[in-house]
């Protein structure tokens, strides 16, 4: 069985390693000149990297875990000690913990709402949950100002958002945020660092596991070839890039379901894959100084700000004490305001705003700015957006075949949706299914 | 009693049986986001509005009750 695996991401190679060991013969169609997608590595000291995508991984993500032990790569825990910096309006503040200089009773009373919707959520298939045509209905925003009463709520609501899933509470809707949340294991699990979703990173940088996923699939794996077009037919499918045609009996389309829908399908596609779908809108900024300077005076490197550009901040430095990495999350609309500035004017803002959270810090030896809203093979980031309508219409069909064209990426798992482990998990489901459905038909390899 | 009341809220919040009065909600794998959980029910249940300051110095049910107990009109 001949495969074509459209995507050199996380999806993408964890499909085609699974079909290789199954016994299919496969090719990798990458359009960057990189394998990873949205992981991907920078080396700000020789030797030392940071991520420009995505980067922290927890216990329950079992599949990641995994692979990451398969491939020989190690996480390294991302506590924080120290005191946090708040920014919120009131003054600046630094406080023990990460809990904001907020009322906690307005805080619990929104985590009450959210964990009540959350709960209500059909994990298996959103679209069947209880009142979903409502909650497919009616936007973030829209429920925020109804269910919201408090002015440190609504504070403190578009920052939760953007921090969780890069979005505008305006750009999704009730029901795909509830979805997320309850999809990546609650908001405790999603927001806690130790014990949660941001318990580790990989050692070394998370690009490492695509590259080494791809070490191993050696030539199958080609690069710099956008697909344009998938046609098939009875006999078989051709997938089209702009320098050739590459022929099989399946292909898998590991693209997030904005550029999935771009393809031009013969025969086209029974339903579209987006529509309102609006992209997550992350800009990921790194600052490095000589060391954690910040730690010195007794600072985590965590803050939050109302203000843009930097919404938080953490301490991403590399574990073996090179550098010190400051990491800034520019996010919702942020994000959109910042990502139009130039580069001088980005560095600016966002060396200003470090040196506001974190007192006598020198100005930065170096600066990165990594700005997915315009990465022109991601489409925003963290994940795709479900606006108003996109569940009900897109999520039945977000992962049935097209005849001889199956689906994955992290948008098509209801598991960790948006997540590497969403990403993985999508790639073992689809090479199950693939592998499963030949032999049955009594193909062979 | 007031402590069995916030026993259950501790309960509810944490998901686990094993609450007793004793029990230190951090202790039990209660976090800062969970804590404010309890607050806003403490609120609803008591009228009582506490910080997240007075929650770190108070974090089994019995302290807490004490603590909404001293602050009930
Ligand atoms: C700033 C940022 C922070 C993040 N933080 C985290 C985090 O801390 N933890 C976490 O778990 N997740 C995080 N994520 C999300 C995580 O990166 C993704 O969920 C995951 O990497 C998605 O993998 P994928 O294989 O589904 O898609 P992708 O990685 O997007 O892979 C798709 C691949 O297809 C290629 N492609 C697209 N169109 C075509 C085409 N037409 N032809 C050929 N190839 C094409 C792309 O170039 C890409 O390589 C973050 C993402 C970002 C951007």
């Amino acid at each position: 069985m001949r495969v074509i695996v459209v995507g050199a991401g996380l999806a993408g190679l964890t499909a085609a390693t699974d079909l290789a060991a199954g016994g299919a013969q496969v090719s990798v169609v990458e359009a960057r000149d990189r394998v990873g997608g949205r992981t991907h590595g920078i080396e700000v000291a020789p030797g030392s990297w940071v991520d420009a995508g995505a980067a922290y991984l927890g216990e329950r993500h079992t599949e990641l875990n995994a692979l990451l032990a398969e491939l020989g790569l190690k996480t390294t825990p991302t506590t924080m000690t120290g005191e946090s910096r708040f920014a919120l309006g009131h003054g600046d503040q630094t406080r023990p913990g990460r809990f904001p200089p907020l009322s906690a009773v307005a805080l619990g009373d929104m985590f009450e709402l959210l964990d009540e919707l959350t709960r209500t959520i059909r994990l298996d298939a959103p679209w069947l949950t209880p009142n979903a045509s409502y909650l497919d209905s009616v936007t973030a925003l829209e429920w925020a100002q109804r269910k919201l009463t408090h002015p440190d709520s609504q504070l403190f609501f578009p920052l939760f958002l953007g921090e969780m899933m890069a979005a505008d509470p305006a750009d999704v809707s009730v029901l795909h945020m509830a979805f997320y949340l309850s999809s990546g294991g609650g908001t405790r699990y999603l927001n806690a660092f130790e014990g949660g979703a941001q318990q580790d990173r990989v050692y070394g940088g998370a690009h490492q596991i695509c590259e080494e996923l791809a070490a191993r699939l050696g030539d199958r794996i080609r690069l710099g070839e956008a697909v344009r077009a998938i046609r098939q037919n009875s006999a078989e499918v051709v997938v089209c890039t702009d320098s050739g045609e590459l022929r099989g009996d399946v292909a898998v389309v590991a693209v997030p379901p904005l550029l999935a829908q771009a393809i031009d399908f013969t025969p086209a596609l029974p339903v579209r894959r987006a529509t309102q779908f609006t992209r997550g809108c992350a800009v990921k900024v790194h600052l490095v100084y000589p060391g954690p300077l910040w730690r010195a005076q007794g600072l985590s490197g965590w803050s939050v700000s109302a203000q843009g550009p930097l919404l938080s901040t953490v301490d991403d430095s590399p574990a073996d004490g090179s550098v010190g990495v400051l990491t800034g999350f520019v996010t919702g609309l942020q994000a959109h305001r910042f990502s139009a500035l130039n580069t001088p004017t980005q560095r600016g803002e966002a060396v200003a705003h470090a040196a506001h959270l974190f007192p006598d810090l020198p100005p930065p030896i170096g600066f990165y700015v990594t700005d997915w809203v315009h990465e022109e093979y991601s489409h925003g980031c963290y994940a795709a957006l479900f606006g108003p309508g996109d569940w009900i219409r897109h999520g039945p069909h977000l992962r049935t075949p097209h005849q001889r064209v199956h689906w994955a990426g992290t948008e098509t798992s209801t598991e960790f949706f948006g997540l590497m482990e969403g990403a993985v998990r999508s790639g073992h489901r689809v090479a199950a299914e693939i592998l499963t459905r030949h032999y049955s038909l009594g193909g062979t390899a | 009693m007031m402590v069995d009341g916030v026993t259950d809220i501790f309960r509810r919040v944490l998901e686990t049986g094993e609450v007793g009065t004793e029990s230190d909600f951090f202790a039990l794998g209660g976090d800062s986001l969970l804590a404010t959980r309890v607050l806003s029910a403490i609120a609803r249940k008591y009228g009582v509005e506490l910080s997240f300051d007075d929650f770190v110095l108070a974090s089994t049910p019995g302290t807490l009750a004490r603590r909404i107990a001293s602050a009930t009109p």
